[in-house]
């Protein structure tokens, strides 16, 4: 086989949500040619499902008042429970308003200040005639000030839209239905991608003198995720291949509070935000007992922990789906629900049959988030690899640490866009590619063999999607919300059977042309690895800090843990390998959160 | 704090069974192609799956590739009614299919992919290709000359007027309106509810400098809102609720008022 | 835009046909409800009707109302020819798609497709009888009565159908009015037409008869 497409171009963008497609834009303005490659059509990708906001300290509604970079700073470095790069944290924080500016005059509809009454927790909020037509902004867990801006239910949607309107009158090539199975590297540069398309199942070769890797996370990995399912972690997977790209802090997963009981579709902390409670089930309002403060908008680690501690204490509400807490929005009237949470209403009505304005909405903490992913500089440049950039979910710039704040997703993918977009045209412009014909050959070979090999069932015929079962399961049960040595143990070794397992799989159906069946077996080895790599890194982080939670060493240790897990795959290798770098500290030095474990000790223990 | 005398909410009843002791055979009728293989034409396939609570066509047809049939093709990415994936005739009812519950549905049910669009195989179609080329025909992005100051305030903007935009901007591209539109099924260049409704969003936008010229030569045709006949299948399918039929006539008289100033000043 | 179009190009063309199709049928349902009130004048008596119809005989009403039928009626085929499916393969489509989809939106275009090309038959038959014959009561009730009473049933039939459909169309395309609640107000007014038009021939009927 030596017939194949192949495509070459300056940067190539492995991924069209929202952070590869304002990358994208970056590079092409600057006058670089740019391909991107997307599993979907563009406007399908996860991004869109974004309903909640994107942060930007504005400071234009009177909540917000008195906002600024420094204060978005401090929220940022605090909710990542110290375990951020503080300079990219800074960086960040000083973009983000820029970033949300752009965007209004790209096009997105921005739900602005007005004079209308609104109420708050019982109290009016006035605000300031001077700002009405602004940017308005609302509340988000774990934030000192009003801070999230929004397009009423659908920010995600609006912002992709109007990116990838940019990326149309910018005249920006999209390959979609397209899916990468490998980098084209010799362990020091990386020189593009074989990809695989998903209509025809033909296998293309793309070279470009800059990789871009913005596939989003790895929600799927886990049985029980808001996720949508193309977020299977692909990009991370890819990086991690090359075996001389390190992963960071895998063991960095964040559950949402309130994933809707049993699909598990997100219902957005815009409903919190907005006024909702969080009741157990005796109708009682949980959560000022543990949190007086921050009550229901404490960061999103210490809520989902909070409640599936309530829930052990003999609290939920029994459901054939496991136990769960109420949602409660009730009191914010239609009116409210149906305009600016009307995505809520649709979610309950459509997938739950039930009415938000009326009745409550059964919610339990749910994967949502990875922080951890392809590890990068403040450039967003991969470390290990040259000519490879990644960011957005993707990456492990490291804006979240061990937790990330609601509506600090959306605003990382457009400020990283901006900001790594740049250094990869300016890096673009100096590189001079020199790939090798053989080294393309031999990466789209080994592809070549592995679709062979499947097809023909040749290394046995283990069944892919039943492993995929059995590797959601693991993940669910044991590296969750509440962790501790002998589940994780057993996590450990469990995924090194599965992995192993996993080099057998063969194909029931033949997997001729674009195959669901081949696709999912291409990637599942892929999967297995990262699973393992978040599952290790947890056994070995013997601490406490933001969504990592050890029950046998419920404390952060700042002494021996205050470091980035670096998580490697040598070639051929079993296992992963992991190694350690210190987090940068600049500004802020650990302290106290102000909610969360912590703050409870320090607040001389309220009873409940 | 044990108040046991609480008034119980509505959702506090046990409905999560559905009632689940009978619990019924569905039988799926789906359409089946592989445009690799042109000489099997398209022809229906029946599988046969015991229905769950709760359950949706997301995770039936899941269910039926898992362990019936590998090699069945569909599409679903978000499964949550956001992204506009899954569009596909229910029973002939274009609509998302991830949000379709079974307990709505008989016990055979028809799936066939939509029509007007590019098939890729059984229920996938390509509507990604055909609204990327609506959208390059009708250049839907903001045509503006200012340039933008990363220093200035943002330009300031009233709130109806961007809940207005957003209410156009709120389509998610699923196809459900072009596949149901006869007129889309005869005229390829057609752009549909879907390809008006985008353009109504750019024509809101106080962002856009585009003239009423520019856009009576968009969408002042036949290939644009005069090309519709009025049949409102599009109104009737929309699933994210988008008032097309409002939008539609939005523009037409919005055209018809630029034809008539048009034909003053000459 | 290709040179060849952008040399022959006027942007309100299309718009301008949409008009003429909207107003031509506008003219003609309101022709038809006319037709209906005036031939219903037979309720008050074969002098009522003969009255009248000597009235638009004087002020030469008959031949004016032919040319403006032949006119508009042109116009409104000239306009509407362009939707309607001419090639077999189009009509296939169309009809395979009706029954897949289950829209009665859809279904409805179909028959006013059909019902607009049969009633441009039946109308020129129509015409040419009353512009030979003349208009006189005598002269219709023994047409009714002697064999045109299926004829005029179907023609009436049609009209009304083409007509409301075509009203309800225009008013959904133009918008203004809620269209659930439009269409139940048109069946009304439709079955209303209907009956005067069914009453109006029975009369003819029962007088050619008694003749």
């Amino acid at each position: 086989m030596s017939h194949y497409d192949s495509y070459v171009t300056d940067v190539l963008v492995i991924g069209a949500g929202l952070a590869g497609e304002r990358a994208a834009v970056e590079a092409a303005t600057q006058g670089l040619n740019v391909i991107i490659l997307s599993l979907v059509p563009p406007r399908r990708s996860h991004s869109s499902a974004a309903q909640g906001g994107m942060q930007a300290s504005l400071g234009n509604t009177a909540m917000g008042k008195g906002d600024s970079p420094d204060v978005h700073f401090m929220d940022t470095v605090k909710g990542s429970d110290w375990g951020c790069d503080q300079d990219v944290a800074r960086l960040f924080v000083n973009t983000a308003p820029t970033a949300v500016r752009e965007m209004a005059h790209w096009g997105v509809p921005w739900t602005r200040v007005t004079m209308d009454k609104k109420i708050y927790d019982g109290k009016e909020i006035y605000e300031d005639p001077e700002k009405v037509g602004l940017i308005a902004a609302r509340n988000f867990g774990g934030t000192a000030k009003w801070r999230t801006c929004y397009t009423a239910d659908g920010t995600g949607h609006t912002l992709l839209y109007t990116m990838d309107s940019m990326v149309l009158k910018l005249g920006i090539t999209v390959h979609d239905r397209v899916e990468a199975l490998s980098l084209i590297h010799d362990d020091e540069q990386c020189y593009g991608a074989v990809v695989r398309c998903l209509r025809s199942g033909d296998l293309r070769v793309y070279t470009a003198k800059t990789t871009v890797i913005a596939t989003g996370g790895y929600g799927r990995l886990y049985g029980a995720s808001t996720n949508a399912i193309i977020n299977e972690g692909s990009g991370m997977a890819l990086a991690l291949d090359t075996g001389v790209v390190p992963l960071g802090n895998m063991e960095a997963v964040q559950f949402h509070p309130t994933g809707i009981v049993p699909s598990w579709i997100l219902i957005t902390e815009g409903a919190r935000g907005d006024g909702g409670y969080l009741l157990d089930k005796n109708l009682h309002r949980f959560m000022p007992d543990y949190e007086p403060v921050k009550k229901e908008l404490a960061s999103r680690d210490v809520v989902s922990r909070r409640i599936m501690q309530h829930i052990r204490d003999g609290y939920g509400v029994e459901s054939p789906y496991g136990e769960h807490v109420w949602l409660d929005i009730r009191h914010l009237g239609a009116k409210h629900i149906n305009t600016n949470l009307r995505e809520i209403a649709n979610i309950c009505k459509n997938f739950r049959g039930i009415d938000p304005v009326t009745d409550l909405i059964p919610v339990r903490p749910t994967q949502h988030y990875s922080m951890g992913g392809v590890r990068t500089n403040i450039d967003g440049q991969a470390y290990g690899l040259r000519n490879l950039f990644a960011l957005g979910e993707a990456a492990c710039w490291d804006l979240h640490g061990f937790n990330r704040l609601g509506g600090n997703s959306l605003a990382e993918t457009v400020v990283a866009g901006k900001i790594v977009g740049h250094q990869i045209a300016r890096y673009t412009k100096e590189v001079s590619p020199d790939v090798k014909f053989s080294l393309m050959e031999e990466h789209l070979h080994q592809q070549v063999d592995r679709v062979k090999r499947l097809q023909s069932c040749q290394d046995g015929t283990e069944n892919v999607y039943q492993l995929r079962r059995e590797m959601e399961g693991i993940l669910s049960r044991n590296v969750g919300i509440f962790r501790s040595e002998g589940p994780l143990q057993e996590a450990v070794s469990a995924l090194h059977d599965l992995y192993e397992r996993s080099l057998h799989i063969g194909l029931r159906g033949g997997g001729q042309g674009g195959d669901p069946e081949l696709g999912a077996a291409l990637r599942l080895p892929g999967m297995i690895r990262l699973a393992y790599c978040i599952a290790l890194g947890a056994l070995a982080r013997e601490e406490s800090r933001g969504s990592h939670f050890r029950e046998d060493f419920p404390k952060r240790d700042d002494e021996n843990w205050l470091k980035r897990t670096l998580a490697y795959w040598p070639p051929g290798a079993d296992s992963p390998v992991l190694q350690y770098e210190p987090v940068k500290i600049t500004e802020s030095p650990p302290g106290d959160r102000g909610y969360g474990e912590s703050s409870r000790a320090s607040a001389t223990d309220k009873p409940r | 704090m044990e108040n046991r005398a609480v008034l119980l909410p509505q959702t506090n009843r046990d409905d999560w069974g559905e009632n689940m002791m009978h619990a019924r055979t569905l039988t799926i009728r789906i359409m089946r192609y592989n445009p690799a293989e042109p000489e099997t034409k398209p022809y229906l396939q029946d599988f046969q799956l015991t229905e769950e609570p709760g359950m949706t066509l997301f995770v039936v047809l899941n269910k039926l590739r898992e362990e019936q049939d590998p090699t069945l093709r569909f599409d679903f990415v978000c499964r949550a009614a956001i992204c506009g994936s899954c569009g596909m005739l229910v029973n002939g009812k274009p609509t998302l299919a991830c949000k379709t519950l079974t307990k709505d549905l008989p016990e055979t049910t028809t799936l066939l992919p939509l029509p007007v669009f590019k098939l890729i195989g059984d229920l996938s179609v390509d509507t990604g290709v055909w609204f990327r080329d609506v959208s390059l025909r009708t250049e839907s992005w903001i045509h503006t000359d200012t340039v933008f100051d990363p220093d200035a305030e943002e330009e300031r903007m009233d709130n109806d007027v961007a809940q207005k935009i957003y209410e156009a901007e709120r389509c998610i591209e699923c196809g459900c309106c072009i596949g149901g539109c006869a007129t889309a099924n005869i005229k390829p260049n057609f752009i549909g509810a879907a390809g008006v409704n985008r353009v109504a969003r750019f024509m809101l936008d106080p962002r856009d400098q585009r003239t009423d010229r520019e856009y009576l030569e968009l969408v002042g045709t036949d290939d644009g809102v005069f090309g519709c006949v009025g049949l409102m299948a599009c109104d009737d399918n929309c699933p994210v609720g988008i008032p097309l039929r409002d939008q539609l006539a939005y523009v037409r008289r919005k055209m018809a008022q630029s034809a008539w100033n048009l034909g003053k000043t000459k | 835009m290709q040179l060849q179009k952008a040399m022959a190009h006027n942007p309100r063309m299309d718009v301008i046909v949409e008009g003429i199709q909207m107003v031509s049928g506008l003219l003609l349902v309101v022709f038809l409800w006319t037709h209906m009130l005036f031939v219903a004048a037979i309720w008050l008596g074969v002098n009522a009707f003969n009255t009248l119809a000597h009235f638009m005989d004087v002020f030469g009403l008959l031949p004016a109302t032919v040319v403006f039928l032949i006119l508009v009626i042109g116009a409104h085929i000239g306009a509407v020819i362009r939707r309607v499916p001419r090639q077999w393969q189009e009509q296939k489509i169309l009809w395979r798609h009706a029954k897949l989809i289950h829209h009665s939106d859809t279904w409805s275009w179909l028959f006013q497709a059909i019902t607009g090309t049969a009633l441009l038959a039946l109308a020129i038959v129509h015409m040419a009888v009353v512009t030979y014959g003349g208009i006189d009561a005598n002269l219709s009730s023994s047409r009714v009565h002697g064999g045109f009473l299926v004829f005029y049933a179907v023609l009436l039939l049609l009209s009304e159908y083409h007509a409301s459909v075509g009203l309800y169309r225009v008013f959904v395309k133009w918008g203004w009015v809620d269209r659930h609640s439009l269409k139940r107000v048109l069946t009304v007014v439709s079955l209303l037409t209907v009956v005067i038009g069914a009453v109006t021939l029975w009369i003819f009927y029962v007088l050619g008869a008694n003749a």
